[in-house]
């Protein structure tokens, strides 16, 4: 009880110094907007907006000022996937691909103001719930993560490339892997941790210190998708119309359980090593349709499935900050870029990270969520108009952005090549269908997994037991080896038949 | 024609302005200073921190940036040396840099700078606060017994709390299980979480653990006691007699500007440094963040540094962690 009063009085005195400086809202303000525009143009994610950022603010800018713009834009984004889904019936980002299925039919029906209503009220909501889960989970976990040594943390490593190639896969989970495993590989180059050996590196001076972060989040998530949206331009024609935006309140209230249950998995979903929003936002469409009142109208404008997709995949922001915060892994792709942020500046996640930061974030949650909810409300105009904006004037701007990033962090030329030479490697990767999240939580993870196992060996005198012996690690082992069987063809089929022969004697 | 006279007159121009520029006395505008380690480190701070006080006696500003990467500190060392040897980029280094000739990253010796010490934190030994060990000697009486099996952490190969670390193998005859980390907090959140079980880092790196009752401090490295939270922390010299002949090893935390730039610069630099040092900001920062100020600067640092690069690349040389023999860089055997 005292732990929690603590806490509120930590983070109402957090939120206050946010709200009283007047810098908050140079930085808070552009970066929501920005984001919206981000996650509204088709072609462009929020994963990129928050990595162009993360280059653009670099170490150049205190992290306290930074971290407004990139979870402010991370929130906006998130949210702003939804007008070209709800209103063009094509997602702005991944993440609000489920928002489509009911969003472009009220949109047919001349609902679309409607939609854009609820959803503004349901991503908010979603948001705040997600920070909330934030600010309970995130110091359970803390106190927990202090007995975490070498073997968890080399374990959970490697759970979290397997769990983001299994969950991210378009088709083929094996694909997944072999994305993880690339990123894996990449992450080995440069000296190595324990005995500062060079690997990989040609006699090449610039791969000594390793693959630098920004630029391989630039050439990851960026290139791939410039390359991508210029190829296959999207031209919208005619503007559906769209009426009265701001929901009713009873329609709200009458909404919430809906919402919380979204919000509760999309938490759930966040919190898991990799797997961001639009798993989120898929996991509660599908559990909304199992458990709504009106299961038969998805797919054909219900509201319950608008609230479904965009309350999950807009409360797994809040998630995918729980593993980042605690222990440096990163719980969905645009907080792999928040990760590289808090890198550049010095910052560990981890059980030493400042309290007070952990505040400070949600306290940053909170004001951007709010910022969202009144733009959405009251300039979702705006953000329509924006979306007639051909996709060949932004991307070539966003190019540059990329570009500028990528060098301003590290400031040399081989920071633009590594960046090029990533971007062709995922976009072959992309046309081929395979995911580019599992390369770069690889990257990510791969020197803690590296680290963590050789040392785990090197103080256990090269005994594999270690991974065994302590509860913790023998959690994680069963978690990674149940991950790899299940799929396993032949086990595969054996669950089927487990399953199927349970419902027939019932 | 009228090109050739017209790129005289900007050649004549250019020649009038320089000669101009060459005139004015140092330092006429602002100074950048780029520190080799990230920022929010110790070398980082410490470099901000006295940059501002600096500025206050010297007619411009000072900025200091970042520029990380290398081999130890190799990147920041070479981006300075290439800049004009006129006093205006400084460097921003700590005694971890010595090694970066040895360990491949460039091929100068350390007296390529001429370098002013502003302080560093005193090293010392923990264990994790359950530990069964209460007293350096107990730890050493069980390192004895079982030679080699008991993990400490000390950073990576290399590091200053890696040499104090074999300092005190070497002066007790213990014998631990090194495990390297990539930098001081990873090896304390080792400690406490008991995947090893001691570890040597900075007073100023231990003192949230210490004061949090997450780690037990056994031994000062250096010759004093120290007082830390209204508590006396032993000093290992009292413990040990042999020690005096491997210790103190002690950070060196500063700047360096060429040692090629003219006395002019020197003496400029030395004496904003000078005042900067003897102001009451600097003790109070030092007090406030357990660091012990140096002040040196000159022939009296360079002779510190030059003690610290032949110490730390002889030790990794016979470490096996070196990649040049430090015999061709003529750096002396300690």
């Amino acid at each position: 009880m005292e732990f929690l009063v603590a806490q509120l009085s930590g983070f109402s005195g957090s939120l206050t110094a946010l709200v009283m400086d007047p810098v908050t809202y140079f930085y808070l303000i552009p970066a929501v907007f920005l984001g919206i525009v981000f996650g509204a143009l088709p072609g462009l994610t929020a994963t990129l907006a928050v990595t162009i950022l993360t280059g653009f603010f670099g170490n150049k800018f205190p992290l306290e000022y930074s971290l407004i713009a990139l979870i402010g834009a991370y929130v906006g984004a998130i949210y702003g996937g939804s007008y070209p889904s709800i209103l063009l019936n094509i997602p702005g980002t991944a993440a609000s691909a489920a928002t489509a299925m009911d969003g472009y039919p009220l949109t047919k029906k001349g609902r679309g103001g409607e939609a854009l209503g609820i959803t503004t009220t349901a991503s908010f909501i979603g948001t705040l719930f997600g920070t909330v889960c934030l600010l309970v989970f995130v110091w359970a976990l803390l106190l927990m993560s202090k007995n975490i040594a070498s073997p968890e943390k080399a374990l959970l490593a490697l759970f979290g490339i397997l769990l983001s190639g299994t969950l991210m896969s378009q088709d083929l989970v094996i694909k997944g892997w072999i994305a993880g495993l690339i990123g894996l590989a990449m992450a080995m180059i440069g000296l190595d941790p324990i005995l500062s050996e060079d690997r990989y590196t040609f006699g090449w001076s610039y791969l000594l210190s390793g693959l630098q972060v920004v630029p391989v989040l630039m050439g990851a998530f960026a290139i791939p998708q410039i390359m991508d949206g210029m190829r296959a331009t999207v031209m919208v024609s005619d503007m559906p119309q769209i009426g009265r935006v701001v929901p009713r309140f009873r329609e709200v209230f009458r909404r919430l359980p809906g919402i919380s249950r979204s919000g509760a998995i999309g938490t759930g979903v966040g919190a898991l090593p990799g797997v961001g929003e639009d798993v989120a936002g898929w996991v509660s469409y599908g559990v909304g349709k199992a458990a709504s009142k009106e299961s038969k109208d998805f797919g054909k404008g219900s509201v319950d499935g608008l609230i479904s997709a965009e309350a999950a995949n807009n409360a797994a922001i809040g998630g995918a900050l729980i593993p980042l915060l605690v222990l440096g892994i990163p719980g969905s792709p645009p907080a792999a870029a928040l990760l590289g942020a808090l890198k550049i500046n010095n910052v560990i996640p981890g059980p030493t990270i400042d309290p007070a930061l952990i505040l400070h974030v949600v306290a940053i949650l909170v004001m951007a969520s709010l910022t969202m909810f009144l733009m959405g409300l009251f300039t979702a105009k705006v953000f329509i108009m924006i979306l007639r904006i051909p996709q060949t004037v932004f991307l070539p701007v966003v190019l540059v952005l990329t570009t500028i990033g990528s060098f301003s962090v590290g400031g040399g030329i081989n920071d633009l090549f590594l960046m090029v030479c990533v971007g062709l490697v995922a976009y072959a990767m992309n046309v081929m269908q395979y995911p580019i999240a599992p390369l770069v939580i690889g990257v990510i993870l791969g020197g803690l997994f590296d680290e963590t196992f050789r040392r785990s060996l090197l103080i256990s005198d090269g005994d594999l037991a270690v991974f065994a012996s302590r509860p913790g690690a023998a959690i994680l082992l069963t978690l990674n080896i149940l991950l790899i069987l299940s799929q396993i063809p032949f086990f595969k089929r054996a669950a089927r038949r487990l399953t199927t022969k349970r419902k027939e004697t019932p | 024609m009228k090109r050739t006279l017209t790129a005289l007159g900007v050649a004549a121009l250019l020649a009038i302005s320089t000669a101009g520029a060459g005139a004015q006395e140092y330092p006429y505008r602002d100074i950048t200073t780029a520190v080799v380690w990230g920022a929010g480190g110790g070398t980082d701070s410490i470099n901000r921190m006295i940059m501002a006080e600096m500025e206050k006696h010297l007619p411009v500003g000072i900025s200091v940036i970042n520029q990380t990467g290398g081999v130890a500190g190799s990147n920041g060392m070479t981006y300075v040396m290439n800049q004009p040897d006129d006093g205006y980029t400084l460097v921003g280094l700590s005694e971890s840099n010595v090694t970066a000739a040895v360990q491949g990253g460039w091929d100068k010796r350390f007296n390529y700078w001429h370098p002013f010490i502003v302080g560093g934190s005193p090293d010392l030994i923990s264990v994790p606060a359950d530990s069964p060990y209460n007293t350096l000697e107990e730890l050493v009486v069980a390192a004895k017994a079982a030679p080699g099996t008991i993990p400490a952490a000390a950073s990576g190969s290399g590091s200053i709390h890696h040499l104090n670390l074999l300092a005190i193998e070497n002066g007790t005859g213990a014998t631990f299980k090194f495990i390297p980390y990539k930098g001081s907090a990873p090896g304390q959140e080792a400690a406490v979480a008991g995947e090893v079980a001691l570890v040597v880092t900075s007073l100023a790196e231990q003192a949230p653990l210490i004061a949090g009752g997450q780690l037990k401090p056994l031994a000062m490295l250096t010759p004093e006691d120290a007082e830390f939270d209204g508590k006396t922390i032993k000093s290992a010299f009292s413990m040990y007699s042999g020690l005096d002949k491997y210790l103190p090893l002690k950070q060196a935390i500063g700047f360096a500007v060429h040692a090629s730039a003219s006395d002019d610069v020197k003496a400029k630099l030395t004496d904003a440094f000078d005042k900067a040092i003897a102001s009451d900001v600097v003790a109070e920062w030092a007090a406030a963040n357990n660091y012990d100020i140096g002040g040196q600067s000159g022939a009296e640092a360079t002779a510190i540094f030059d003690k610290l690069e032949s110490t730390f690349a002889w030790t990794l040389w016979d470490l096996k962690a070196a990649k040049v023999d430090p015999s061709t860089l003529s750096i002396p055997k300690p």
